[in-house]
């Protein structure tokens, strides 16, 4: 097997049942290619994490298997470890130990040589900008230095495969930003295959190669993130008359180019038919001699295809409950 | 093997660091027994003269070996709530991902809590022989005291690790301290077996930890002393209970 085929993820089938609960993952297949940024969206609950526990050898599956970094998660289940990192979704950390300590652990745990493992520590800790921080506890590290942390640990060993869950739920915009930088530098400079849950839209547009929307323990749709969004094609145009009343007859005018989508209170909005523009839109609304205040043209986007793919909108607020660095 | 070891090593290390900086962890696993220790060889000295009681090397030496291993016994407890809360914490998942063989991890806590115990019972006879203990066993014998308390020391803590993995939850508390603290006080902790009397006396005979308790006292008065007894007893327990923890290993590994 070509060390291509051996740095990418295989699923075939993938099924986790818990005791008295419904499939969290029910039969997914899906394929990472080597040093491809694979972005797995969906909302709390879809089966994101049960998935990445399962190819992380951290739960056995109920059926089916998958390959990682050229093992088989059933049987090859060490092998899996050492040519994996991960840093899951609650960034386990001892909170009476160093930043240090953690890097001397995770490259002791990870059989780096005697030798090695201080510099190799060090290195990391300066990666992730926490040199300064190295030697304080990291029950006082903030949200982001804990994210950062974390990340140089699952890096110790140079993993092939990558598994990021929801790194950066949490964070602030500006550590969010530091870490989707990393992770890129990441797949671009070293080749790492990286495979990243979240429920934000836009980091999965921002980083990920290719994308796979699960929803209910299935995969409701999958590629790259420029195909997802033709599927959907048209963008949509969203009006805001200057008068309140005249929000009827602005709908009225803009069902005649396509047909009607959610809009904010007081506007209309309707996905457009193929052929039609803006420019004949406002000359439809000048000639029906409406005020409009506001007029937008949004291209279609990962949220549209998750509400075309599952009948519903994945409504997460990436500025959720921010935690500054 | 060879990352076996490594994973041993590190999760000691993390447990022996932890407790070098932060010298508080260790004050459970020490005060209890300390009190122990004062309350009866102080306060029951007079226990020693009570006809009967003829343990050569005074009260002291008597209630010190079963203070030794009781805080051997339940600094291996304490070692089954850290794990707990290692899993309640997620800590175990960065364990779990590491380790290319989980046994490691059960060898890593093992070491560590062994390590923590050789530390307080260090204390523990340095208080004694301030107190005036009266040690009358060789060096040897006082070798095969030490060799006890650490395969007890392993055997609670192998007990209270296979309870950690399979509850995962330090509510899992009172599961792992209250069964020792039960087979502990039924044996022979006040006087010697010949001096109970009734059900306890009936309980005592029976219970597994009579004879290491028993024969610690043998090793610190260098007295006859049963080898195959004592030791069989100690290691067929603590193989037992290494094998309730594997099996909580994996009970671990299937719940995830």
């Amino acid at each position: 097997m070509s060390q291509e085929r051996n740095a990418g993820i295989e699923v075939e089938g993938l099924v986790r049942e818990f005791k008295n609960g419904p499939r969290a993952v029910d039969g997914i297949h899906l394929r990472v290619a080597p040093g491809e940024i694979y972005g797995f969206l969906g909302p709390n609950g879809a089966g994101k994490s049960t998935t990445v526990l399962m190819l992380t050898t951290l739960l056995p599956p109920t059926d089916g298997t998958a390959r990682v970094a050229g093992h088989d998660i059933r049987r090859e289940g060490a092998a899996v470890r050492a040519s994996i990192g991960a840093a899951l979704q609650e960034a386990a950390l001892d909170p009476l130990l160093t930043g240090r300590d953690h890097m001397r652990l995770q490259t002791t745990l990870q059989g780096i040589a005697k030798g090695d493992r201080r510099r190799r520590g060090d290195e990391l800790l300066e990666r992730v900008g926490l040199t300064d921080a190295a030697d304080r506890k990291v029950g006082g590290y903030s949200g982001g230095m804990k994210r950062r942390l974390d990340l140089a640990l699952a890096l110790v060993h140079s993993p092939r495969v990558l598994f990021l869950d929801e790194p950066t739920t949490g964070l602030d915009p500006s550590s969010r930003a530091d870490l989707w930088d990393e992770v890129a530098r990441l797949a671009r400079e070293d080749g790492t295959t990286v495979f990243l849950t979240t429920q934000y839209l836009e980091e999965a547009d921002v980083l990920a190669d290719r994308v796979g929307i699960i929803d209910q323990g299935k995969i409701a749709a999958e590629g790259t993130p420029e195909s997802l969004k033709a599927e959907i094609g048209r963008p949509s145009v969203e009006a805001t008359p200057v008068d309140r009343a005249e929000r009827d007859a602005i709908a009225d005018v803009l069902s005649r180019f396509g047909s009607t989508v959610p809009a904010p209170p007081g506007a209309a909005a309707v996905r457009l038919e193929s052929g039609e523009n803006l420019a004949e839109v406002v000359r439809a609304l000048d000639a029906a001699d409406l005020k409009i205040a506001d007029l937008q043209l949004h291209q279609p986007s990962l949220d549209d295809v998750f509400l075309a793919k599952t009948g519903r909108k994945l409504d997460v607020s990436a500025a959720e409950e921010p935690a500054s660095v | 093997m060879r990352r076996f070891l490594d994973v041993t090593y590190g999760v000691a290390y993390r447990s022996t660091k932890k407790v070098a900086v932060n010298p508080q962890l260790l004050l459970p696993s020490l005060i209890f027994p300390l009190f122990f220790f004062v309350a009866f060889a102080g306060g029951l000295s007079s226990v020693g003269n009570v006809p009967g009681f003829d343990f050569p090397s005074g009260y002291t030496a008597f209630q010190f070996v079963f203070v030794l291993l009781q805080a051997s016994a339940f600094g291996g407890v304490f070692t089954g709530f850290g794990i707990a809360g290692d899993f309640e914490n997620g800590f175990s998942r960065r364990l779990m991902l590491a380790a290319p063989s989980r046994l490691g991890i059960l060898a890593g806590y093992a070491l560590g809590a062994m390590i923590r115990a050789a530390t307080v019972g260090v204390l523990l006879f340095v208080v004694a022989i301030i107190s005036g203990m009266q040690i009358d066993g060789s060096g040897v014998d006082l070798f095969g005291l030490v060799v006890l308390a650490l395969l007890v020391n392993l055997t609670a803590s192998m007990w209270s690790a296979g309870v950690a993995m399979r509850l995962r939850s330090i509510q899992a508390g009172p599961v792992m301290q209250l069964p020792v603290f039960l087979i502990l006080f039924l044996a022979p902790v006040y006087v010697p077996l010949d001096l109970l009397a009734g059900w306890i006396e009936a309980v005592a005979h029976i219970n597994p930890v009579t004879p290491l308790i028993e024969g610690g006292r043998d090793l610190i008065s260098g007295s006859d002393f049963q080898p195959l007894l004592v030791f069989g007893i100690a290691i067929g327990l603590g193989a037992l209970f290494l094998a309730w923890a594997v099996r909580g290993v994996r009970s671990a590994e299937r719940a995830g």
